[in-house]
């Protein structure tokens, strides 16, 4: 595994005494992610052309929606909640080395957790009930990934398969859901009936509301990076992914730490399906999933190791998807075409590593 | 006895996508390149293989087209990971939405939205003559459409080129120890890019086999999983050709009980139905991870100046 996947890119050994300033190196690390975009808009405007389309007006379309209008913005914002934090369910078992490719199946699992606990205690007081909720939602995601975190550590199984195949098992799982236990006849398309008034996030301003599932999120950052920087265990996680066999020769017990990336991973992937139910949908419908899966996958490779830069590219992502949508109705170009732009800068972003060791050994 | 001649006859075809794309990824992985993009590269198989057998009127046409344009995807994953010495997950991720996304806008592009979706032709059956007609061998193996018999030939001339000819021994020992090969005088760069650009157009085959033979329609979902199954699949077969022949079977196996038991519906939710050939995966999984081998130089790039190896 490179080392450029788990740790912020190592510079090449410098003479001690003649360290480049601050300045370069943020230089060395924010040019990069600039030249890839760029690359990748022009290569996806020439795709754009090339279909016969006007590569402009898609662009802006794509990149103006989000800060338009109070709509977009909201949008974005509620679309960043998902992404990130599958994006973290992705980078942090990948701290330790693992890949997890669950994040959706930790999702919808507890998505159906928070709507379990939504629907039959639908009664209580929001003080009570939506705690309960949220906790639920984190703690079935943390379960399901756990399976996988079991399979690993007990028998080895590959972490990116277990985690795929229990994204499987949990299509059927919420469709189960959704048409036979709590279902709603009325809705056209699986989803169960609609969690009691207590269990939503309440929303800030009016005409769109925004759930404060975003707030969450904003805290849940700043705790995670403290985790990461602070603690212990989140020093041990960055050790195992930097260097695996370093981090065993100094004790640290490397398969229970990359199991429990994998548990925590899978819980913040179940907060995010709670946090759906609670502040975006009321139930839990099937398909809810989305695409977050891909774009967290997208996000926390495009990361590179750094959990600060997360947010931000979570954020960038958003602003594309959000996009994605009103450039396929005013310049009809189908939404695909912004997954490929994203992993174009993806292999830009790969890429540009190999550059940069050329121009530093210049 | 008609009950099993049926279940054995369905189950010949549907092991062919696990079969083509299978082969295909223990053929780059015995060279050391583990692709990671096989779902994406079969969504877009299917979308290419049905596009093009719909424009052009001939499946044959439409197979080949989405086995060319796999390999294109291959021929980067290979560039990528053994000039450029990119990780090779991180490419395959990357290649995998790249796949997606194609897939979705050249369906878009050439069809468009439609009140009636389009359809092809499905494929033929073709009788192979005298040996279709054994009784009950005839029936389950030898009456099928031609990529099935390609399928299991290609199957065999994989395994044929590994282990019974002198270049294959030297393609295998690219997968164990690259260095030790490379002082032998094997190219390994040309070694893993062939045969991960061909491993890459058996998974594009496979994708666009699955419109070919069931409804003669393309779906979004239609790949469900088993680009990630026939990674399983490679696992579980310890990466060599015949074993995975028996991998392809439980496989396909496993998919036509689940279709069959919700056809028949025998009381139980056909959600858990469907969950079959999953769960099967998992548990089989724990097994063929404690006990199959693997290429010990599996998903690692080769440098011939890096002193390191194992």
């Amino acid at each position: 595994m490179s080392e450029t996947l788990t740790a912020p890119p190592a510079t090449p050994a410098e003479t001690p005494g003649k360290r480049p300033s601050r300045v370069a190196e943020a230089l060395w690390l924010v040019v990069p992610y600039v030249v890839s975009v760029v690359l990748a808009f022009v290569v996806g405007g020439l795709i754009i052309a090339a279909i016969g389309r006007d590569p402009i007006a898609a662009f802006e379309s794509v990149l103006t929606t989000s800060f338009n209008t109070r709509f977009g913005t909201i949008e974005t914002l509620h679309k960043w909640v998902p992404v990130l934090l599958c994006a973290y369910a992705f980078a942090i078992p990948l701290a330790t080395g693992k890949f997890n490719i669950g994040a959706e199946g930790q999702l919808l699992v507890g998505a159906t957790g928070g709507v379990a606990l939504g629907i039959l205690w639908s009664d209580l007081p929001m003080v009570v009930l939506l705690p309960c909720v949220l906790v639920a939602g984190a703690l079935s995601g943390a379960v399901w990934a756990g399976i996988a975190a079991f399979l690993m550590t007990k028998f080895q199984v590959n972490e990116i398969l277990s985690t795929v195949v229990l994204n499987f098992i949990s299509f059927q799982l919420i469709d189960y859901v959704a048409s036979h236990v709590w279902p709603d006849r009325g809705a056209g398309h699986p989803a169960t009936t609609p969690v009691g008034e207590g269990a939503l996030l309440p929303g800030i301003g009016q005409a769109p509301p925004m759930h404060t599932g975003v707030l969450l999120t904003v805290l849940l950052v700043i705790v995670i990076a403290v985790f990461m920087r602070r603690t212990s265990t989140g020093f041990e996680m960055r050790a195992v992914g930097a260097n695996l066999r370093a981090a065993q020769v100094h004790g640290i017990r490397t398969s229970r730490l990359a199991g429990a990336g994998l548990v925590v991973g899978g819980a913040v992937a179940g907060l995010a399906g709670a946090i759906e139910v609670a502040g975006v949908h009321g139930k839990m419908l099937e398909g809810m999933q989305s695409n977050f899966l891909i774009l967290g996958i997208i996000v926390g490779l495009m990361a590179r190791g750094s959990m600060l830069a997360l947010p931000f590219i979570a954020f960038g992502i958003a602003v594309l998807e959000v996009g994605a949508g009103s450039m396929q109705r005013t310049a009809q170009v189908p939404v695909e075409m912004v997954l490929i732009i994203e992993a174009l800068i993806l292999l830009f972003l790969l890429l540009s590593d190999i550059a940069r060791a050329k121009i530093r050994r210049s | 006895m008609g009950e099993i001649t049926e279940f054995l006859t369905l189950m010949i075809p549907a092991m062919v996508p696990f079969l083509l794309a299978a082969q295909g990824t223990v053929l780059s992985g015995r060279a050391g390149v583990f692709n990671v993009s096989q779902e994406g590269l079969m969504v877009l198989g299917a979308a290419v293989g049905f596009l093009v057998s719909f424009k052009a009127g001939s499946n044959t046409v439409g197979m080949a087209a989405a086995f060319a344009i796999a390999g294109v995807f291959g021929l980067v994953l290979a560039y990528m990971t053994t000039q450029l010495r990119l990780d090779q997950f991180v490419v395959g991720l990357a290649l995998y939405f790249a796949a997606l996304g194609a897939a979705g806008l050249l369906y878009r592009e050439v069809i468009g939205i439609t009140m009636e979706p389009p359809l092809i032709p499905t494929l033929e059956d073709k009788p192979i003559p005298l040996l279709s007609d054994i009784p009950f061998l005839g029936e389950v193996l030898f009456d099928h459409d031609l990529v099935v018999y390609l399928a299991f030939a290609i199957s065999v001339a994989i395994w044929w080129f590994m282990y019974k000819t002198r270049s294959g021994l030297a393609f295998r020992s690219i997968g164990e120890n690259p260095k030790a090969a490379d002082s032998l005088g094997i190219n390994v760069t040309w070694a893993r890019t062939w045969s991960t650009v061909v491993g890459s157009g058996l998974v594009g085959m496979a994708g666009a086999y699955l419109p070919m033979v069931y409804t003669g329609l393309y779906t979004e979902g239609m790949v469900a999983g088993r680009g990630w199954l026939v990674i399983a699949l490679a696992f579980l077969g310890g990466w060599r050709p015949h074993l995975v022949i028996a991998g392809a079977a439980f496989f396909a196996g496993m998919e036509v009980l689940a279709l069959r038991a919700q056809v028949a519906g025998i009381g139980i939710p056909h959600q858990f139905v469907l969950m079959l050939p999953y769960v099967a995966t998992l548990l089989v999984m724990v097994f063929a991870f404690r006990w199959a081998r693997q290429p010990s130089f599996l998903g690692r790039n080769y440098d011939r100046e890096s002193r390191l190896v194992g």
